[in-house]
């Protein structure tokens, strides 16, 4: 009776909701089947070529067949487990940072942006302290994704604090400047600016840089002039008396800013922070157009092959499926900030 | 240090100064630097420099365009072709993304189950996936997998979609359908004057006139009845099935069906969550108010909740579109000539000269962004709050 009230008040309340809902339910019915045998019930799991695949459903072999080149493109297989030791790592110490319930947060923001990059470029590139060599040519796949949005992230952030702090100074030399910057990198397409960073740096530096270094510089000036208008948002959400107290009490610009203003500004603009940082990460996909292989890329690039010609949607829902959930976590986790924020000001 | 040098020192117009002077000096040495690196490198490269080269020819085909080009054209033709797609595709995606954004939006409020479990199933999947996945996938995975030009689907005999694109008719010559745009011109005036009557007549007499109904007559249907006499009495080319392939009217490439197919459904995911917050922002006691005030529903809708909703969703919708106009560049990854992909791609391959090239570019994207958000501040300003 309590299931025939709740479908009456929710499902067909009017003659127009029944309607709807009769159509919904044709939409699922005619589409949800056919999905669910392609992607499971038809789908072939095992094998190791082609030949293991029907027409019917998805043929998972592929992915199967090549989870390791997705996952660290052409990293010599002898050494791949440096890349896992570095990705357990950031993963600890993400949770350890992003977790509120446990200590020990002075040591873990500063672990996470001046230790670990140091940490991270050792384990991944070698050449010293007994790890061999691997050039940056042979990175790839999920692994280069990763790479590339923390650090540039990591790069991005210190400048985008800094921008922030420009644009809200009093001298306008400065804010000119930090206006300028900021409304050009995020005038611009991303595609465009990667492109520039590639073509551009060989040219106005006097040193040949890096491919992946280039793609890295690229992404961190736009996402920078992202952050700095989310952290603008904190900077102007902290009440002025915080600033005239913190001129009261004798401290300069720079004290006052570090001490007073940017902690409380930051934690305001946490959320904000996070969700262009996610925004960004998924436009890391776009440096195959300078022939990077990240994760999505290479998956293409696999799928060109004449082995496994035709299985390129097989390719993007496995790509698809991790950018999904990893973006999706990080958007909860910033709701949850957003929601605790919100509670911890109304009182 | 002097006492009288030290208070210099730490007077605050002084060091205000000095730290600008700082900051300006370090930036125009930095730039200095690039430059200098850059005419070095660039003399030992042997490239050239300057814009001459925009009006060499440019021997560069391109396979989509809806202005008049080909390869005898120099280089800025070229360039006017790929932002004529950009703005093409964009526009287009804009006016889908808002159409398809709103429907979705309004139905993730809806009160029925299924259809806001859908809505919110479509917003979060769509949200945490990369756009360029979605390109691929509408290109590699959907436009590339149609059936060959034989098998085509077909509608009316007229439209046909296949896995080179999407047939349509078109006018033998000339742009018969400007006409419509005047109509439109014709049909926004009309309305204006209409509206102005109707406010003065209903403040001298207290009659409503139904001024929504004409407006929409008005603005709909005199460029609806434009473009009925204009396809009527051109000409069509209508494609026609020959050999392998179709003759005929106009095809919309694959790239081109693609990244639109791309950019509306990633975009309007967007556009929902924003159409959204803004009818969740106009209060409760809004609604409230104005049915006690005796406006019916529909009233209600149309002159309370429509007018605090679009205030609130104007300026995310502006960063929307903005975001649509550079993500139309996405287009380089399938080769949609669009103006990354025929300029920074062919033409600099062509011409090797990459800091024009780029500065051009870069400079297209800026105007056109300021061109966006200086309507949509005009269009803020028309509709916010007016106080005392």
């Amino acid at each position: 009776m309590k299931a025939l009230a709740w479908a009456r008040a929710n499902l067909f309340a009017t003659w127009i909701d029944a309607a709807i809902t009769l159509a919904c339910i044709w939409v699922v019915w005619r589409f949800l089947p056919p999905l669910l045998d392609w992607t499971i019930f038809k789908a072939a799991w095992l094998g190791d070529d082609r030949s293991a695949c029907s027409a019917g459903g998805a043929c998972w072999v592929f992915i199967r067949a090549r989870f390791d080149q997705f996952m660290y493109g052409l990293y010599p297989a002898a050494q791949t487990w440096r890349i896992d030791i570095a990705g357990a790592l950031l993963v600890i110490l993400g949770v350890w940072a992003g977790w509120r319930r446990l200590p020990g947060k002075r040591y873990a923001i500063p672990a996470v942006l001046v230790v670990y990059p140091f940490v991270g470029i050792w384990l991944l590139l070698g050449g010293f302290g007994g790890l061999p060599y691997v050039e940056t040519r042979q990175w790839g796949g999920l692994m280069l994704t990763v790479f590339m949005t923390v650090y540039a992230g990591i790069f991005a952030f210190p400048l985008g604090v800094l921008l922030a702090l420009g644009r809200q100074s009093n001298l306008p030399v400065i804010r000119t400047i930090s206006v300028a910057f900021i409304e050009f990198w995020r005038g611009v397409p991303i595609i465009a600016v990667i492109f520039l960073a590639s073509l551009l740096l060989p040219l106005i530096l006097p040193i040949n840089v890096d491919r992946l270094i280039r793609a890295v510089v690229g992404l961190t000036l736009v996402i920078a002039a992202y952050m700095a208008e989310a952290i603008r948002g904190g900077l102007q959400a902290v009440p002025k008396g915080q600033y005239e107290a913190a001129a009261a009490l004798g401290l300069g610009y720079w004290r006052a800013t570090i001490l007073i203003v940017l902690p409380q500004a930051l934690r305001i603009s946490l959320p904000a922070l996070a969700n262009e940082f996610i925004a960004l990460s998924k436009n890391t996909t776009l440096v195959l157009i300078v022939s990077l292989f990240d994760l999505l890329g290479i998956v293409h690039a696999a799928s060109a092959d004449p082995k496994w010609v035709g299985y390129n949607v097989e390719g993007y829902v496995f790509a698809g499926t991790i950018f999904w959930f990893a973006c999706f976590a990080m958007s909860r986790w910033s709701a949850s900030l957003e929601r605790r924020l919100g509670a911890a000001r109304s009182h | 240090m002097t006492a009288a040098l030290r208070r210099w020192f730490y007077d605050a117009r002084v060091r205000a100064w000095i730290s600008q002077a700082a900051v300006a000096g370090a930036m125009f040495g930095t730039i200095w630097y690039f430059v200098a690196n850059a005419s070095e490198n660039m003399v030992k490269a042997g490239i050239a420099s300057g814009f001459d080269f925009l009006w060499r020819t440019s021997g560069i085909d391109v396979p989509f365009k809806i202005v008049d080009y080909t390869p005898q054209n120099n280089i800025v033709d070229l360039l006017w072709v790929g932002v004529a797609n950009t703005l093409l595709v964009s526009l287009l995606g804009m006016a889908l993304a808002t159409i398809l954004g709103f429907l979705i939006g309004i139905a993730r409020l809806s009160k029925n189950f299924l259809l806001r479990g859908l809505a919110t199933g479509f917003v979060e999947f769509v949200r945490n996936i990369p756009l360029l996945l979605f390109v691929f996938f509408w290109y590699f995975g959907v436009i590339r997998a149609l059936p060959p030009p034989r098998d085509s689907f077909g509608a009316f005999d007229t439209f046909f979609l296949n896995n080179r694109g999407l047939y349509v008719p078109a006018p033998t010559e000339g742009h018969p359908f400007a006409a419509v745009s005047v109509a439109f011109a014709i049909g926004v005036a009309l309305f204006l004057v209409l509206r102005a009557w109707a406010v003065k007549r209903q403040a001298a007499t207290g009659k409503i006139f139904p001024i929504w109904a004409a407006g929409t007559a008005l603005i709909v249907g005199v460029p609806l009845a434009a473009a009925i006499v204009v396809a009527l009495t051109t000409s069509w080319s209508v494609p026609v099935r020959g050999g392998f392939n179709f003759r005929g009217g106009f095809v919309l490439v694959p790239e081109f069906v693609a990244l639109l197919a791309a950019l509306v459904t990633y975009t309007a995911g967007f556009v929902a969550e924003v159409v959204r917050g803004g009818i969740l922002a106009v209060g409760k006691g809004q609604k409230e108010a104005a049915a006690s005030l005796g406006l019916t529903p529909g009233q209600t809708l149309r002159l309370i909740v429509v007018p605090q909703a679009l205030r609130v969703m104007v300026p995310p919708m502006t960063s929307q579109y903005l975001n649509l106009l550079k993500n139309s560049s996405f287009g380089a990854a399938i080769a949609y000539p669009e103006i990354v992909s025929v300029f920074m791609g062919s033409a600099l391959n062509a011409t090797g000269q990459a800091i024009e090239i780029i500065a051009i570019t870069l400079a297209i994207y800026l105007v056109a962004g300021l061109a966006v958000s200086m309507f949509m501040n005009w269009y803020n300003a028309r509709i916010a709050l007016v106080t005392r």
